[in-house]
């Protein structure tokens, strides 16, 4: 039907000779969009990276405590633990014929505001990310003597070291703490590749370093009077008594569960074990109502954009009612002064959903460094995706929507004023 | 005036208009438009005379087929208004009816040329008419235009550009393109000067004797009237203006 496309032709015309407000209107709605494919975006990237943090591991086990506590300070380095694990049971469970591998974990030092983690080389070997990525380094190798230590990519990048540099430990996780093993400096002798993971932020050392680092102290504060210097330290037995907590590897995944009663149900200590996808989901359903909240904010930005948009297609309304009336004098059925205002409106939401697609190409575009070193949270500059494009066609549909009302108040005005408008 | 009961049938079948026993009321108001007989010939120029607020309006409103009857007929062409269905209506109005109003006949966003072939955009009839006359319809609406002494410059321009007797011109051109049967002009000529007025009138009366259109055109300046076929004071036809007050001479 050609007065369809008269309509339409209509529309765009009558847009076009209301610029200002139109591009105001067109703004509001490419902002708001903007804003919430924004955060759906983040949104989902941050679930991914999350469950992306840990893989091929399928055990994690440490004192008995909270399932997400053992999740938090075993793989994001968050938090401490209230136990330890000793080294016999750790030896016995990693011993076990189901167990593949396994890596040990000590921790409770930092430097200078990062995790340190003391571990073996089976953790260079085994602990993969992501798709099962393995870790690699960028620089050097595995720690090999006793004061070695690897970096983690964000640790070498914002400290600014670089392989055979020498750093000194802290005691407790603080960042301004004053106690330091400053009579035991380590050299760097590897850099890890960037892993979007908490490895980044971790300062791996060897089980037998953290041991060697502690030799004076007990119980969290230094012996009095007693110094042993670190060539001493060396020559001295330096196999820990307790670990933080342990990742086992199974040569079969169907062992997972009596695996995991049998070390809940461990006799000789209370441990727990958890699977870590399981509990990544527990940890991600409890930051789900952030998730939530941030959605209905955006989602509300965005009602706010077509209520603007609707009031300034309702105080139009008044001026155009002669517009209309001209119309119907040359024949516009009632249907068309409808479709009139439902395609402008639709028209400006369409206008105003692709200029928010590209905000958020262009936002990810210019953030996505920001977002990755801040937050470790890696967004992918891309185009839109069939998600996307489905958020901003019900933004659209919206718009249509809600301009109904406006759209038969006209038709309502139409039909009453006749060819006559009092005003 | 009751020359109609004396019409003959042949007269009357040449009638584009003819009006039974109208009556109209606004929603919630007492009748405005109470009219037992108005007929208007084919090609007749009518001039209405009433004062503001006597239902000239209303009554064009009616013949246009915008309102419907509260009772009573309108014919025209010998089809009854009031047994079309709504959109029945809104075709005739766009193939037999060209409107002109008092100010404000133009779409801000509309060039000239389109405001004017706008009536083509809605009318097949209108637009094959049009092409009868011309090769396309924006040639027809710029030879309507020149007639009507729209230059090609005054074209050109963006219709809130123009001066309101430009515009009323171009109203005309709008309401003329495709020869319909019916022009009906309500008070066009109020917000033109007095010198501008006859000579509007002079144009848009001559080009209807060209598109052989009937006029019905409505003013409450009775000075107008010596130029029409017909003049027809509303208050006279109108039975429900006894109770209003005629203020004019
Ligand atoms: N759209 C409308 N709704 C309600 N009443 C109306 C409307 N238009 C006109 N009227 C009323 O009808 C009467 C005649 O108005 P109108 O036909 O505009 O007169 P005129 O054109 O002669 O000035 C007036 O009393 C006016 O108040
Ligand atoms: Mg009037």
């Amino acid at each position: 039907m050609h007065s369809f496309a008269t309509i339409i032709g209509l529309a765009q015309k009558s847009l076009r000779n209301r610029a200002s407000t139109a591009l105001l209107t067109i703004l509001s709605i490419a902002i708001s969009l903007a804003l919430l494919v924004g955060v759906e975006r983040i949104r989902s990237e941050a679930r991914g990276s999350f469950a992306n943090t840990i893989s091929g591991t399928d055990l994690i086990v440490g004192a008995r405590g909270g399932d997400i506590n053992l999740l938090l300070y075993s793989v994001f380095r968050i938090g401490n633990a209230t136990n330890n694990v000793s080294w016999e049971s750790y030896q016995d469970i990693a011993s076990q014929n189901a167990v593949e591998w396994s890596i040990p974990i000590s921790l409770g030092d930092s430097h200078r505001g990062f995790r340190v983690m003391g571990t073996n080389t089976d953790y260079f070997r085994y602990y993969s990310f992501g798709n099962k990525r393995k870790l690699e380094f960028a620089q050097g190798r595995p720690f090999a003597e006793v004061f070695d230590t690897v970096l983690g990519a964000d640790v070498a990048a914002e400290l600014g070291y670089a392989l055979g540099d020498s750093i000194v430990i802290a005691h407790g996780a603080g960042s301004t703490s004053f106690l330091n093993h400053d009579d035991k400096p380590f050299t760097v002798t590897g850099i890890l590749k960037k892993t979007g993971t908490p490895v980044d932020r971790t300062v791996h050392v060897s089980l037998e370093g953290i041991e060697a680092i502690h030799i004076d102290w007990q119980s969290g504060a230094r012996v009095p009077g007693q110094s042993t210097s670190a060539e001493r330290a060396l020559q001295m037995d330096l196999q820990p008594a307790a670990i933080t907590a342990f990742l086992l590897g199974l040569k079969s995944r169907i062992a997972t569960f009596s695996l995991l009663r049998e070390i809940n149900e461990y006799p000789q200590e209370p441990l727990l074990a958890i699977i870590p996808g399981v509990t990544l989901q527990q940890l991600w359903e409890l930051l789900g109502v952030v998730e939530i909240a941030l959605l209905v904010v955006s989602i509300c930005v965005v009602i706010a954009g077509l209520i603007g948009m609707l009031t300034s297609i309702l105080t139009s309304l008044n001026e155009r009612r002669r517009e209309m009336a001209i119309l119907r004098a040359v024949g516009a059925r009632p249907w068309h002064l409808l479709l009139l205002l439902i395609s402008e409106s639709t028209l400006l939401a369409a206008l105003g959903a692709l200029l928010g697609m590209a905000v958020v190409v262009g936002a990810t575009a210019l953030s996505a460094n920001m977002l990755e070193q801040r937050f470790g949270i890696f967004v992918a500059v891309r185009w839109p995706n069939a998600f996307e494009w489905l958020i901003a066609g019900i933004v659209v549909l919206a718009a249509a929507v809600v301009s109904l009302w406006p759209a038969w108040r006209a038709y309502r005005n139409a039909l009453a004023d006749g060819l006559t408008i009092r005003t | 005036m009751s020359d109609a009961a004396l019409k003959s049938a042949s007269e009357r079948a040449a009638a584009v208009v003819q009006i039974r026993n109208l009556v109209y009321a606004w929603p919630n108001q007492d009748p405005v438009i109470v009219i037992p007989e108005l007929n208007l010939a084919r090609g007749e120029k009518v001039f209405l005379a009433g004062p503001s607020g006597s239902g000239k309006s209303t009554l064009l409103g009616l013949v246009g087929g915008v309102l419907m009857a509260s009772a009573g007929e309108i014919i025209i062409n010998e089809q009854p208004l009031g047994e079309m269905s709504a959109a029945a209506r809104d075709r005739y109005r766009s193939d037999h009816v060209g409107f002109v109003f008092q100010l404000f006949n133009l779409l801000p966003y509309l060039s000239v040329i389109e405001n004017v072939t706008l009536t083509c955009r809605f009318s097949t009839r209108r637009a094959e008419r049009a092409l009868q006359q011309s090769n396309s319809i924006e040639q027809e609406a710029e030879r309507l235009l020149h007639h009507l002494g729209i230059t090609a410059e005054l074209m050109r321009r963006r219709v809130t550009e123009l001066s309101i007797g430009q515009q009323q011109r171009v109203a005309a051109a709008r309401a003329l393109i495709g020869a319909p049967e019916l022009l009906i002009a309500d008070e066009p000529t109020s917000a033109l000067d007095h010198d501008l007025r006859k000579r509007f009138i002079d144009l848009l009366l001559s080009e209807c004797e060209a598109a052989n259109s009937a006029v019905l055109f409505v003013s409450h300046d009775v000075s107008l009237g010596p130029l029409f076929d017909r003049q027809i004071a509303l208050a006279e036809i109108n039975e429900a203006a006894a109770s209003l007050e005629p203020n004019y001479a």
